[in-house]
């Protein structure tokens, strides 16, 4: 989606008055944008009981009670687990899928290609509400297994999306070339497709991974028993103001830049950031 | 070539059928199943009936459309702003756009209470000014739902505004000025025109969005403030009434599903 104009000036000889204008609501959204960032942050390291901002004196003490507790730790094994299992799942379904709608004539492309971003639009509350309804008919309410297939579902449009542009931009004919030469299908797979989408692969998977982490409505109706970090944050926010959800949030906060520096590096150097990012 | 494209797709949509598109048919058919059995509107005849729903449903409209103009308030100046800096501007801005859209709606709920509480951030901020003499309650009601909702969805509306803003070539505007006509003129004649149809698609997104809401309505609502997906909540998990849930969420899903081929329309024409 790159165009013409991308370090413009803006309209030239606009008035002075409005120019202002504009550039003090831009900052001050781009302010409302952060600002909760810029307060979570520095309360998790407070000293304090209450959510006194700015906080009276620095203390490690909601990481510990973070990480001396059992039942955060095991609500961090299943978040991690789910992740891990949900997110390859929907990059080597996903992947295969992007594969076969950019590079074959496929009847009904259009409605499989909606059908697979369909998750993305349809409200999360009501994926919940089919997903409990549908998955306490067949038995898989409150299960382990509905939980992985719940969040690969939920993940696959992304990964169809940041894929599709990548097959889409990887021009055939190498593919083509390798074929020619005797290569079989699995080896041109291995050695001429999969290295040039590396970059792009590795962004679906952290995205895949973020949006299943991150996830809280369907896993709150659906997860039973099992508990997920967000699903626990929530509960907690619902019943009383805890200070080691700033320390949760905070972590989840840094994971969350490290994980988007990794794509954006990996992109930037495939020079395929500005397409996967606008 | 011996394969075909659903040798690749197969798997997937086999994936899709048994844990997506089944269970939402499954909930379709449930709205309209009666408890003795066959064909039924008494589910959606009852949602009619009970004052409740209508409230609810007047109630999340209301709060929707309030973000949904917030948005374009804040987001419209933003993604503008951002089109006149430089590259290296132009960066760390799209960097503070993208940073908080990739983290956890829960985290950046979470924040607003520390930040709109009574002893928050804002409050003690003008106390001590002297603006007011007792905290302002932002708090569990539908000022704070909107604020919440608003940041949340920001990101959505100014990414691709700002998207279809670079893709304006700056040589209409300065042909525009050639000719003579004022900045202002320029930007109302000219480029606003241009933008309109990615500023309708980004705002029928984030208005979508707002009817499904459900995390940032129940921690800064408290229990006073139900949108529709606080409602489904308690249809399912509190006072089981599966029918009416379903029924509920068949109305959720047509609507979204109208506003979303509005959507799909300007998005085209944007992308044009």
């Amino acid at each position: 989606m790159s165009g013409p104009g991308l370090s413009g000036p803006g309209l030239s000889g606009q008035g002075a008055w409005s120019r202002r204008l504009v550039a003090f609501v831009g900052i001050v959204a781009l302010g409302f944008l952060v600002l909760p960032l810029l307060v979570v942050v520095p309360m998790s390291f407070s000293s304090a009981k209450a959510l006194t901002f700015p906080p009276p004196g620095f203390s490690l003490r909601w990481y510990q009670t973070f990480f001396g507790d059992a039942r955060w730790m095991e609500a961090m094994w299943v978040s991690t687990t789910v992740a891990a299992l949900s997110s390859v799942l929907s990059l080597v379904l996903g992947g295969l899928a992007a594969y076969g709608l950019r590079r074959f004539a496929v009847r009904g492309q259009g409605a499989v290609e909606a059908n697979f971003i369909a998750p993305l639009v349809v409200p999360a509350v009501i994926v919940a509400v089919a997903l409990y309804l549908g998955f306490a008919k067949v038995g898989l309410l409150g299960t382990y297994l509905g939980l992985v297939l719940a969040h690969t579902v939920l993940a696959v449009p992304l990964v169809i999306m940041v894929l599709g542009v990548a097959i889409r931009s990887f021009d055939v004919r190498i593919e083509q070339v390798s074929w020619s030469l005797g290569a079989s299908w699995f080896r041109t797979m291995r050695s001429v497709v999969l290295p040039n989408l590396a970059p792009s692969v590795f962004a679906a998977w952290i995205f895949a991974f973020i949006s299943s982490f991150d996830e809280v409505i369907v896993t709150n109706f659906i997860a039973g028993a099992y508990e997920t970090v967000p699903k626990r944050m929530f509960n907690e926010l619902i019943l009383e103001i805890n200070p080691t959800i700033t320390a949760v949030a905070t972590l989840l906060i840094a994971f969350t830049m490290l994980a988007l520096a990794a794509v954006a590096v990996m992109l930037h150097r495939a020079g395929r950031l500005k397409d996967t990012m606008l | 070539m011996t394969r075909s494209g659903y040798t690749f797709i197969a798997p997937l949509l086999l994936l899709m059928f048994a844990a997506f598109n089944a269970p939402l048919l499954y909930m379709l058919g449930m709205g309209f199943w009666s408890k003795g059995g066959g064909f039924t509107i008494e589910h959606y005849a009852a949602l009619a009936d009970a004052p409740v729903y209508l409230r609810v449903l007047a109630g999340t409209v209301r709060v929707s459309l309030v973000s949904t103009i917030a948005n374009v308030a804040l987001g419209y100046p933003l993604a503008y702003w951002m089109r006149g800096l430089g590259p290296k501007g132009q960066l760390v801005a799209v960097a503070l756009v993208i940073t908080p859209f990739w983290i956890s709606v829960l985290v950046r709920t979470y924040a607003w209470i520390v930040v709109l509480g009574n002893a928050g951030v804002v409050n003690s901020s003008l106390l001590w000014l002297g603006v007011i003499d007792t905290p302002i309650a932002f708090l569990y009601n539908e000022v704070g739902v909107t604020i919440g909702m608003a940041n949340v969805l920001l990101p959505f509306l100014v990414l691709p505004l700002f998207a279809a803003m670079l893709r304006i070539d700056n040589r209409l505007l300065q042909a525009a000025a050639s000719l003579g006509a004022p900045p202002r003129t320029i930007f109302w004649k000219v480029f606003f025109p241009l933008t309109v149809p990615a500023l309708g698609a980004g705002a029928l997104m984030v208005f979508i969005l707002s009817l499904g809401f459900y995390v940032t309505p129940a921690i800064l609502g408290g229990n006073r403030v139900t949108m529709i997906s606080n409602l489904l909540d308690k249809l399912i998990n509190e006072i089981p009434r599966w029918e009416q849930a379903s029924a509920l969420s068949t109305l959720l899903l047509i609507f979204t599903f109208a506003v979303f081929a509005l959507y799909r329309a300007l998005d085209r024409r944007s992308a044009a």
